[in-house]
């Protein structure tokens, strides 16, 4: 790639609907002439960042606070509402394992079903189909139909097809939580491996002990909006603090909440 | 605006491709999986609407079967065969296409790709039914003497344009079908009705020596492609004969507005599948 950065973000707005009382027939909507009660609730406000090439980096953040949603527009399955999203080349989303495979089919046929979805070329999943098997270990069931196969070996399959996709950005999304520690462990030696090849990784993890060792810098996002980003151990660090800071504030019964001068500015109260 | 890197996109179409036809694949090998008769409940199917639609109109109410010409075929079973298959795609496709969308939610809101190859999957798997379908009649017509395999290109030209009238409605419906799931159940009382607006069970020339059917009930009912289509098919099949130009430009109209349409709708709509499903 020509350009320096892998992934620019830049000013993206986010907002979903939250419907009280969906109207999702003909039938409601015309009577009640909308389609739906609903509040907008901006899971993301106005979120900058850029990621180089060829780096790791973390978003991290309590839940709710929009990372899964930034994630998920640059792997383009939402569409942000305000600002853009530009991915410098081949994405490829472990947003689930296995998402897509048909229960009825083996392995072998979902192997190329899922590299399909995941825009990998039957010529190209010919080639590797002998190293996603044995990546997954489980080569003596390849030819099962995959509703037999346990969650961990669907889960396993799932992985290997995606991480041999070798996209240029790889954006993964809490993931790792499944799966034997032996089988985590290869994992984390295969991200090692992709980012010396030249990839570059995003990860949503709430394991600050997996963003501090698999991330070089990360970005710390709050109620939607960018809290902080820069190098991984200062935002972790900031986080962790807050985290602190706010279980202080919060837990030896605190005064009424004085309107004209808030004790902490920056923890922001949920906006409702 | 979501910028698209313009080098992404020939390589989503090449993506798309390949996956269409992985979906495809998908579908045909799973469609009559743990099924024992498998692929032959294609054949089952329309054999058995044959047999029930031959004893009623023929033993029932004792309707004169029409004549082919120049194939000179006198069968109620080839002439109601040659109307229902080409039917009976156009019925299980829609179908497959508008739940295509709902169906792979779980897909939608996990990985990118091009959305509009679902319901075309649905679509191209009932056509390999289609096509096998019509394969067969083509042999049982061998052995009634009638040497249908000249018109197989005609015919080829009418199964491509019709798979495109049928794939812009499934669009169309597939993704309005995300935020109105009256849509499905709606499609069933449509299909009813347009069922007995085509030439299936009855031929055309029915409609137009009817005194009571005049000029514009007769413009309206001529509005309706699948007349169009199904008088191409039965041409081809039946009569043993081309479809005249004026059949092959409705067929052809159809199939355009209908793509058109269909993927204005879709590209309208794809953006927010993630969010409402």
């Amino acid at each position: 790639m020509s350009d320096q950065n892998a992934v620019i973000v830049e000013n993206v707005s986010k907002k979903f609907r939250i419907y009280h009382e969906r109207n999702q027939s003909i039938k409601q909507m015309v009577l009640r002439r909308s389609r739906g009660v609903y509040e907008e609730f901006w899971a993301l406000k106005d979120v900058s960042l850029t990621i180089p090439v060829a780096s790791s980096y973390g978003l991290i953040g309590e839940n709710g606070s929009g990372k899964s949603t930034l994630l998920k527009c640059m792997a383009k399955i939402l569409v942000p509402d305000e600002g853009s999203v530009v991915v410098n080349g081949s994405i490829s989303a472990l947003l689930e394992l296995g998402a897509g495979f048909h229960p009825e089919l083996s392995g072998r046929e979902n192997v190329f079903l899922n590299g399909a979805i995941l825009g990998i070329s039957s010529k190209e999943l010919n080639r590797k189909f002998d190293e996603i098997v044995a990546f997954s270990g489980i080569e003596r069931f390849i030819d099962t139909p995959v509703k037999n196969y346990s969650s961990g070996m669907y889960v396993r399959l799932g992985f290997s097809i995606a991480i041999n996709v070798s996209p240029d950005v790889l954006l993964v999304d809490e993931v790792l939580a499944v799966g034997d520690a032996e089988f985590q462990m290869r994992c984390a030696d295969k991200f090692t491996e992709l980012k010396g090849s030249g990839c570059t990784i995003v990860v949503v993890s709430h394991s600050m002990e997996m963003v501090q060792s698999l991330c070089d810098s990360a970005a710390w996002l709050e109620h939607g909006s960018l809290k902080m980003s820069g190098p991984a151990d200062q935002v972790i660090r900031g986080y962790l603090d807050h985290v602190a800071h706010n279980r202080e504030a919060t837990a030896p019964a605190p005064a009424a909440p004085d309107p004209v001068a808030p004790i902490v500015p920056d923890t922001a109260v949920p906006a409702p | 605006m979501n910028k698209v890197a313009s080098n992404t996109r020939a390589k989503d179409f090449a993506a798309a491709r390949s996956l269409l036809i992985n979906l495809t694949l998908r579908e045909n090998r799973s469609k009559y999986k743990r099924s024992t008769l498998g692929w032959a409940w294609s054949m089952v199917n329309p054999l058995a609407t044959m047999l029930i639609f031959t004893f009623v109109f023929l033993y029932v109410f004792g309707v004169d079967p029409p004549l082919g010409s120049p194939s000179g075929l006198k069968n109620f079973g080839f002439f109601l065969i040659s109307g229902l298959l080409p039917w009976n795609f156009l019925s299980a496709g829609l179908t497959a296409a508008t739940g295509s969308v709902v169906a792979n939610a779980g897909l939608i809101k996990k990985v990118y790709f091009t959305r509009a190859v679902l319901p075309a999957a649905s679509v191209l798997s009932w056509n390999t039914n289609l096509l096998i379908e019509l394969g067969v009649l083509s042999v049982a017509l061998i052995f009634v003497g009638q040497f249908v395999f000249v018109y197989l290109p005609a015919a080829l030209v009418v199964i491509v344009l019709q798979m495109f009238f049928v794939l812009g409605i499934g669009l169309c419906l597939g993704a309005l079908n995300v935020y109105f799931r009256d849509i499905e159940h709606f499609l069933q009382i449509l299909l009813l009705l347009w069922f007995y607006a085509t030439p299936i069970i009855y031929p055309t020339s029915l409609v137009f020596s009817n005194p009571r059917i005049t000029g514009p009930l007769k413009t309206v009912y001529l509005l309706n492609p699948m007349v169009h289509f199904s008088e191409a098919y039965r041409d081809i099949f039946y009569n043993l004969r081309s479809p005249s130009p004026s059949t092959f430009f409705y067929m052809a109209v159809s199939a355009l507005i209908s793509m058109t349409f269909g993927l204005w709708v879709f590209r309208k709509l794809e953006a927010k599948f993630a969010e409402e499903l």
